[in-house]
């Protein structure tokens, strides 16, 4: 076992404690005021009543599809037989890190609002450093999930042996599809809790009620609330965890193949450095949130430049210590693979940059979309839809840009057949910088919700104009962040989608050898076979050879039926999720009119009204409307699969990155610019709240909500755990295939 | 139980209830079983200042009466059209603002006192009639214009306000970007009566809007609303910014929430 991989548990632990840290420091700051306390147990309450939902229906889609894989593993002889537990602690573990970070978001909000009471800077710090609860464990228990399984894996697996290194690799690729189900659940069910929420209390509460934002006569507003942790913390936590294993794992399996032959030293030391960068920037990440802090009256930029100082901190110290670490370890290519991790972190910054530029009030786009308010709700829709298409250009071309330099930094500047998969691992590493400061990047995303509640329980607790200024401040800052968190979760998506595609051959290979392994030969479409026995020039296949005796190409029927199939997934995906919105608010909207209408003394406040109910309808419908979309993700890979064999899949895998990746973006760009613009109008522009415009605005900000919380990021998880299934059943792909 | 008096603005009308003003307004705008919505804005009258004879209240308190189950009454109305006219300013206790979903702030009568300010004015009239009208007059001088007797256009008693205008005030063609903020439809028409009130001929008044077809945005009132005749003119101070901030959070939310024009 090299040195360098106990850095990982190390980083591992280093990190579930601060997180641990973090947490108890919160949970010694006082909530407040009794209302405070109560409305916080409200939202804790609701969160609970939900995640407990959610858990039971994974609970049994987990233990189903590890019954499968049991089946296909241990009766049938299609898979390796570690996959349906690799599976399973994926799944738990992504849970429990959804759980952990939204346990501490409901016990952090009411206690920002009381420390927001005290000075903006307390404030801060007890949000952020909640956030940073959430990456950490995120962070923590990836790792450890991680490094517990190469640990076990190699007990029996020699790793002296490069087929061996390659093998391990590629299991521990399949616990990412146990992560990508609890994801799937997480950020999809999460999405539509919260929008039938959002939309439900907006429709009657505000429009039809008047009433304002965050008042606790509004029956929707603790699911409002509810729905901000469970989408925005749980769902993003569980969406960056399955991202984060999954480029660690897939550059490792990248390394396995790309110095293949090339001595067992060096070939785990290109498994391993992914590995240790990750550990290296959890390590980082821990430093950076102390360097966030702010000084009492600071202005919104400065409360930006204030995380940005964690954040950027973090990422130029990856940056420079990386290149010493990898030295030390004795990478092979040193430069080229530091060049493309450094990639990777400039990706990941660009894409952030971007998403900001197109959803933040301070810039044009916004701005734009504000101005046609205007006009009417008609042109505001049309100029959200624009900008946002116009959006998805500058994160596109960061990525392709930056999977080419990473590619030909990874391959020592070179495009031949040979150095393929050398480049692939170039841009695996170019992933893992992008995510090597998980840590500090997404306490920043799970910051944004944990002020958004603060700033809701500092309104309904009445507390006095200047608590409520810092807290709105506070949340201010949140809506920025959440942003780029968006478009930083979409970016990293992308890369772990083209990752993942290139593990997945390596998966194929896998699968081959089982069926050698059963004493079968193997018939490439080709016509070429391999025979039993010949595992070692199977796996000395190189990529473009394999590709070929596929028939990989362009031209092939079963490609383009695959990219188209992927395509359209990615659209009828989002379809049905913004429809379950639309289906859910329903409920809502019926179910907050009848409070109104039956429980006298809610608008005089003289009566609560039913919060759990509100929550309740929410949860159902998450979990109803949620099973479609999840049964269509996880049918696709394996039909296509059945269907058209391996060059189905990949043109599968490949139409739905491409465009699960523009559409996920422009969705969420627009409706974080629709958000926001509305936001621009009630600082007081083109009439602010109540105007025409404003009224125009809220409309766009409404058919914004599932735009950029509900269908957006649920494509990320569409791409990924497609990827991710395909690569798991790879086995059964290769067995079985009609065309 | 104690009947009250309200002259609502909206519509005109003179109203018994046996509600408080805050419920009443609570009442008022959003309805009792089933839903409405609609800002109120209403006076609490003296009926000791009523001038005799100029209502029939002889059996308003029977027709106040509790219901059986003891709930107060909600509204009983004794007159509509043309009552502001024969309720003196005097009677006028206070100002209820309520905002649409039934928050209610009220101001109290204080003497008018100028704010020395020559500039153009926008004001919305809320009763007997309705427009919003754009002038060069201050507000006891609009009152006195508007109830002068002797114009071929007058009123016997007005209620008003006035709404805020910016940089507009000074300059029509003010290209202040925050004159596009302010929260009024037409910004060019209104741009085009302010430079006929500057240009034009001795003319005071310029009709902005006919008739109001929503709800004002309390947040643009400048000062005060008022109530004038030929006799004088009493103001209802609004409470300023931080006030209303500190003291009417949960009024200014709703206030500010509210869809209007």
């Amino acid at each position: 076992m090299p040195a360098w991989f106990w850095l990982v548990p190390l980083a591992s632990v280093l990190a579930l404690g601060a997180a641990y840290f973090f947490f108890s420091q919160m949970m010694k700051e006082s909530e407040g005021t009794e209302t405070m306390a109560r409305i916080a147990a409200h939202v804790r309450a609701g969160a609970l009543a939900y995640l407990k939902q959610q858990y039971k229906v994974v609970g049994i889609v987990l233990a189903s599809l590890t019954a499968i894989f049991c089946v296909l593993a241990y009766v049938l002889h299609m898979q390796n037989p570690w996959v349906p537990f690799a599976f399973l602690t994926g799944g738990l573990f992504s849970g429990l890190a959804g759980f952990i970070g939204m346990r501490t978001a409901t016990f952090a909000s009411a206690r920002t609002a009381n420390a927001a009471r005290e000075s903006l800077n307390h404030g801060l710090r007890v949000a952020f450093r909640s956030g940073a609860v959430m990456g950490l464990t995120v962070v923590g228990l990836g790792l450890l999930d991680i490094a517990v399984w190469f640990f076990v894996l190699t007990r029996f697996y020699s790793i002296d042996d490069a087929h061996h290194v390659v093998i391990v690799t590629t299991t521990m690729l399949t616990f990412g599809m146990g992560a990508a189900v609890q994801s799937l659940f997480a950020r999809v069910g999460g999405g539509i809790f919260t929008k039938a929420a959002d939309v439900g209390a907006d429709l009657v509460g505000k429009i039809e009620a008047g009433i304002p934002e965050d008042d606790p006569r509004n029956p929707a507003t603790i699911a409002d609330n509810v729905g901000d942790n469970v989408g925005d913390v749980a769902g993003m936590g569980a969406d960056l965890y399955e991202s984060y294993v999954g480029v660690i794992l897939a550059s490792a399996a990248l390394g396995a193949a790309a110095y293949f032959g090339a001595g067992a030293e060096v070939q785990l030391t290109a498994v391993v450095a992914p590995m240790v960068i990750g550990a290296l920037g959890t390590l980082l990440s821990v430093v950076g949130v102390f360097f966030v802090r702010t000084r009492e009256g600071a202005s919104a930029q400065q409360l930006l430049a204030s995380l940005g100082r964690g954040v950027n901190g973090s990422a130029v110290l990856i940056a420079l210590l990386s290149l010493a670490v990898l030295s030390l370890m004795g990478v092979p290519n040193l430069w080229g693979v530091w060049t493309a991790l450094v990639v990777g972190l400039l990706v990941g910054i660009t894409i952030g940059r971007a998403a900001e530029h197109f959803t933040s009030q301070g810039y044009a786009p916004t701005q734009r979309i504000a101005g046609s308010s205007k006009t009417g709700p008609a042109t505001v829709i049309i100029s959200g839809l624009g900008e946002g298409m116009l959006s998805v250009a500058v994160p596109v071309a960061a990525v392709g840009i930056g999977t080419s330099l990473a590619y030909f930094a990874g391959s020592g500047w070179q495009f031949t057949t040979d150095t393929m998969n050398l480049g692939l691992y170039g841009i695996g590493m170019a992933a893992v910088g992008m995510l090597s400061t998980l840590g500090i990047t997404l306490a920043t995303d799970a910051y944004g919700p944990i002020a958004d509640n603060a700033g809701g329980n500092a309104e309904m607790s009445g507390l006095p104009p200047e608590v409520r200024e810092r807290t709105d401040a506070l949340d201010a800052l949140g809506n920025t962040t959440a942003a780029t968190g968006k478009g930083f979760a979409i970016g990293s998506a992308a890369l772990t989608g083209i990752a993942l595609l290139a593990s997945y051959i390596e998966e194929v290979k896998i699968g081959i050898s089982h069926v050698l392994d059963r004493g079968n030969e193997f018939f490439f479409p080709d016509g070429s076979s391999v025979v039993p026995g010949s595992g070692d020039a199977l796996q000395e296949l190189g990529l473009m050879e394999m590709m070929a005796r596929f028939e990989v190409v362009l031209v092939n029927p079963k490609v383009i039926v695959g990219m188209f199939t992927g395509a359209m997934l990615a659209f009828v995906f989002s379809g049905i999720t913004m429809k379950a919105v639309g289906r859910a608010a329903g409920q809502m909207v019926d179910e907050v009119r009848r409070q109104f209408r039956e429980i006298p003394g809610i608008m005089a406040g003289t009566s609560d009204p039913d919060y759990a109910r509100c929550v309740e309808i929410s949860t159902r419908a998450a979990q109803r409307e949620m099973m479609v979309p999840s049964i269509l993700a996880i049918a696709a890979p394996v039909l296509i699969g059945v269907l058209f064999g391996v060059p189905g899949v990949l043109g599968l895998l490949a139409g739905a990155a491409v465009t699960g990746f523009s559409l996920s973006m422009f969705m969420a760009n627009a409706g974080g610019a629709w958000d926001n613009a509305k936001k621009y109008i009630e600082e007081g522009h083109h009439g602010g709240k109540g105007s025409a415009a404003h009224r125009a605005a809220v409309i766009g900000d409404t058919v914004g909500d599932p735009f950029k919380d509900t269908a957006g990021p649920g494509l990320n998880i569409l791409v990924k755990l497609m990827s991710m299934e395909a690569i798991v059943v790879a086995g059964v792909t290769v067995a079985i295939h009609l065309v | 139980m104690t009947t009250h008096l309200y002259l609502s603005l909206i519509p005109e009308a003179l109203i018994a209830s046996g509600l408080t003003p805050e419920e009443f307004g609570l009442y008022y705008a959003i309805g009792n079983a089933k839903r409405a919505r609609g800002q109120a804005v209403f006076f609490s009258v003296d009926r000791g200042a009523l001038p005799p004879g100029a209502f029939d209240l002889s059996d308003v308190e029977a027709r106040t009466s509790p219901h059986p189950d003891g709930h107060p009454k909600n509204s009983v109305y004794l007159s509509i059209y043309r009552v502001l006219e024969f309720i003196p300013r005097e009677a006028l206790t206070a100002l209820h603002l309520t905002t649409d979903d039934g928050r209610t702030l009220t101001l109290l009568p204080r003497p008018y006192e100028p704010d020395g300010e020559q500039r153009a004015r926008m004001y919305q009239e809320f009763c007997p009639v309705n427009p919003r009208v754009v002038s060069n007059l201050d507000p006891a001088a609009f009152t006195a214009f508007i109830t002068d007797t002797s114009q071929p256009v007058h009123v016997p008693r007005i209620a008003f306000t006035e709404l805020t205008l910016g940089t507009l005030r000074g300059d029509p063609d003010s290209a202040d970007p925050d004159v596009e903020d302010l929260p009024y439809p037409n910004i060019g028409h209104l741009r085009d009566c302010l430079r006929e009130l500057a240009t034009g001929p001795a003319k005071p008044t310029k009709t902005v809007l006919r008739q109001m077809t929503q709800e004002v945005l309390f947040r643009t009132v400048r000062r005060a609303f008022y109530v004038g005749d030929s006799t004088g003119l009493t103001a209802f101070p609004m409470p300023d910014r931080d006030a209303l901030e500190r003291e009417h959070l949960a009024w200014w939310r709703s206030a500010q929430s509210a869809f209007g024009h």
